[in-house]
């Protein structure tokens, strides 16, 4: 585990340290604390992550930018914030979890389990995907997307106008933000089950599944039961 | 006026004639007075002098309802119509002996045999002992006696209740200004009411006071001394409601013109048109600037004032001076009516301002970012040096005590806000872990602030700076003054946080500084908030 964390509070930086290299033990390869949004800016861009544990409210400016930053790469975000109030937006921006001032060990604990259990996030609110385009940041609303191919440590998003976005998070990071209208059929599909027109049975058990455009997806063999079980 | 229409009709009037002299024929209806003269320059020594006025008479009138005439004449004067004597006004000719009687405006019966249709003569056998260039008659109406009477009876009740109307209002001011003195439109206001209100009087008290000719002037130059005062102070108000660059000077100037052509009356009308014209083209000047200005109210003055000038050519001058001065007092007591409005939303206004503020005051120590980052640097303190904790602890309820303090008050003690920003730095301390000092100069015990402008500003210096390489971040409030203003500087010597200096836009905490200083100082105030080489710097000026 690589971790960042940005926080300008010393006190709760070096309490958020501490608790994470207990709940990590030897599994945590670095742990870095940053206090300015250049600066964790900077670091991001240079450095390999699995994990930004971020205070939204840095030196008085809005942390904003900086999770659109965050929630667009390869690791997962999580947010430690004084301001309750903001936990919708981010989740709707997909952070794995808003844990909000004061918190405990415990509390620590739950949100960082879930980088490791890949169990998918609870409120399911996430509204949008952001993706990195050149200078900027784009959001992706929910809605216009299809489904998603994995593409080894990236995944693509195909979209409703036919367009194709890249994203840097892998297809089972993005798996457990996505709500449950999103299923995993294949090891490198989701897609999205609203979208499915019809599920054809192919000669030699192969599955596919047909979206309303036309799109033809392979369903895992191993996945056809369940799917099947929830869905028809 | 109304009676106009009717005389010519009833009766049609020759020109008057004059000769100096005194013979009881002149009175006669037949006597012949081709040779007389149709002006006396001066009838001097109060020597008597007849005049003769021939009036044709084209309707008989009703034996119930007796013609008569309105005379306005200067001088006493015996009347005679066809030779015969009908009234007496005074005592012409001895004058000197028997003092001044008789009145300026009189009202005569004609005996009703006496006005059957054609030619009659209406002859005054008159002395002007004190005035002897006088020699004329200003007025002379033929009319139903009874409606010559009630005519000018009604007029002048109408116009004293108009009067009484501006006495009110006039009380109505100025007890508006006794509540509060500063305001000195008001109080020019109810002035302009009462002298409106002692014009009018001034002008119909002739209806019941008996005037006598030689004391006419005397009615004059009251009307004409009102008059002078309503025309400097109608501009004068206008000008406080529509300021203009240069005022003192220009009216300097005004009142010099208006000065000089009240102390150069020749002919009374004149003087008084010329004021009123002066006045006219003044005001006019004002409010169109006010117009240009685009300031509240000046539109509709400058339609009053513009609606003053059909009215006054189409009408008399004493009426169009009476409908005109009304509308312009109107429009400036509409003008005074929106800027009562204006101080009632500014004051019900200051009264939210100032609730907000003492809100936002209270907010300082709940709001999140505080409370929640300290109360986890708390709990860590206290799970991991609880006696740290304590201390912590102790510092947070200091500055909770001093901002319950404070809480509802505009001003506080130098000291006190002093104590909060040093009772923060505590807290900070521990939730930060950076040390802080805090150093001060020449600070004046005595003096008051509005609370937690300090503190805001300490705030800002923390939220934005990065320790130096000692990891100290010092803090300095210095306090000068002289005659002429406070000033506190407040320095931070830090690491800025880069960028953030650059384009740091007005906060809350700043607009809750302004908003605190207006509150307390009005615009007597300065505030310079600038990044330095060292960190930031803070100048707040308070101008006495």
């Amino acid at each position: 585990m690589n971790i960042l964390i940005i926080e300008d509070e010393s006190r709760i930086a070096k309490r958020i340290e501490r608790m994470t290299r207990d709940i990590f033990g030897d599994t945590l390869q670095s742990l870095k604390h940053i206090n300015t949004l250049d600066e964790a800016l900077r670091f991001i861009e240079n450095n390999s992550l699995d994990l930004v544990l971020l205070d939204l409210n840095l030196n008085g400016e809005s942390g904003f930018d900086l999770l659109t930053t965050a929630v667009s790469e390869s690791f997962h975000t999580i947010i430690i914030s004084a301001y309750k109030e903001q936990a919708i937006t981010a989740f709707e921006y997909g952070v794995l979890d808003f844990v909000p001032k004061p918190f405990n060990k415990d509390r620590l604990q739950q949100a960082l389990n879930r980088t490791i259990t890949k169990e998918k996030i609870k409120p399911n609110e996430i509204k949008f995907l952001a993706i990195k385009k050149r200078q900027r940041i784009q959001l992706i609303p929910l809605e216009d997307l299809l489904y998603i191919k994995g593409a080894g440590a990236y995944t693509e998003l195909f979209l409703v106008d036919g367009k194709k976005e890249l994203h840097d998070k892998s297809l089972e990071k993005l798996e457990q933000l996505l709500s449950y209208s999103f299923e995993r059929v294949h090891k490198s599909y989701i897609v999205k089950m609203s979208e499915i027109r019809q599920i054809i049975v192919e000669s030699g058990s192969k599955y596919v599944a047909e979206l309303k455009n036309g799109t033809h997806i392979p369903i895992g063999r191993t996945k056809y039961k369940d799917i099947k079980a929830k869905w028809f | 006026m109304t009676s106009c229409s009717q005389e010519s009709t009833m009766a049609k009037k020759y020109e008057t004639v004059f000769k100096v002299g005194d013979n009881h024929e002149w009175a006669g209806k037949a006597f012949n007075h081709q040779n007389w003269q149709k002006r006396l320059r001066l009838v001097s020594d109060g020597q008597v002098f007849w005049s003769r006025t021939k009036i044709d008479i084209l309707e008989a009138s009703d034996s119930l309802k007796p013609y008569g005439f309105y005379l306005h004449a200067y001088g006493e004067y015996e009347v005679f119509w066809d030779g015969v004597l009908i009234g007496k006004n005074g005592n012409p000719g001895q004058e000197k002996a028997f003092g001044k009687t008789g009145k300026m405006w009189n009202t005569y019966n004609i005996p009703n045999h006496l006005t059957r249709k054609g030619s009659h003569v209406l002859a005054l056998r008159s002395s002007l002992y004190y005035f002897p260039d006088h020699t004329r008659i200003a007025e002379l109406e033929i009319n139903y006696y009874d409606d010559l009477l009630t005519d000018r009876i009604i007029e002048s009740s109408y116009m004293h209740l108009f009067a009484g109307a501006f006495l009110i209002a006039s009380f109505y001011f100025l007890f508006l200004f006794l509540s509060n003195k500063k305001e000195y439109a008001t109080l020019i206001f109810s002035i302009c009411c009462f002298l409106f209100f002692a014009l009018i009087l001034a002008e119909f008290v002739k209806a019941y006071l008996p005037i006598h000719y030689s004391q006419h002037v005397i009615q004059l130059q009251i009307i004409g001394s009102l008059m002078f005062g309503i025309s400097f102070l109608i501009p004068f108000y206008l000008s406080i409601q529509f300021p203009f660059p240069k005022r003192k000077l220009l009216f300097v100037i005004y009142t010099g013109i208006l000065l000089y052509i009240f102390f150069s009356r020749y002919v009374f009308e004149l003087t008084a048109n010329n004021m009123v014209l002066s006045m006219w083209l003044f005001s006019f000047g004002i409010v169109t600037f006010g117009v240009y200005k685009k300031t509240k109210g000046a539109r509709l003055l400058l339609l009053t004032l513009i609606l003053y000038m059909p009215i006054s050519l189409v009408t008399p001058f004493d009426k169009s001076l009476f409908v005109g001065f009304s509308l312009i007092l109107l429009g400036m007591f509409y003008l005074l009516s929106l800027r009562i409005k204006e101080q009632r939303l500014a004051y019900e206004n200051s009264l939210v301002q100032s609730t907000r503020l003492r809100l936002e005051l209270l907010k300082k120590n709940i709001q999140p970012h505080f409370l929640m980052n300290t109360l986890t640097s708390l709990i860590d303190w206290v799970e991991e040096a609880p006696e740290k904790g304590v201390l912590f602890i102790e510092a947070l309820a200091k500055e909770f005590d001093l901002f319950n303090q404070i809480e509802n008050k505009t001003l506080i003690p130098i000291s006190q806000e002093i104590a909060l920003c040093r009772a923060h730095l505590e807290i900070m301390e521990y939730r930060k872990e950076i040390n802080y000092s805090w150093q001060q100069e020449g600070i004046d015990i005595e003096q008051k602030i509005p609370p937690a402008i300090l503190h805001t500003l300490l705030e800002n210096g923390i939220t934005h700076s990065l320790p130096l390489k000692d990891n100290s971040i010092k803090f300095k409030l210095i306090f000068e003054s002289n005659s002429h203003y406070k000033c506190y500087t407040f320095l931070t010597y830090a690491t800025s946080v880069k960028q953030a200096t650059i384009k740091r836009k007005e906060g809350t905490g700043i607009k809750y500084i302004k908003a605190r200083l207006t509150e307390s100082y009005n615009s007597k105030w300065d505030f310079i908030s600038e990044p330095t080489d060292h960190g930031w710097k803070n100048t707040l000026k308070i101008y006495s």
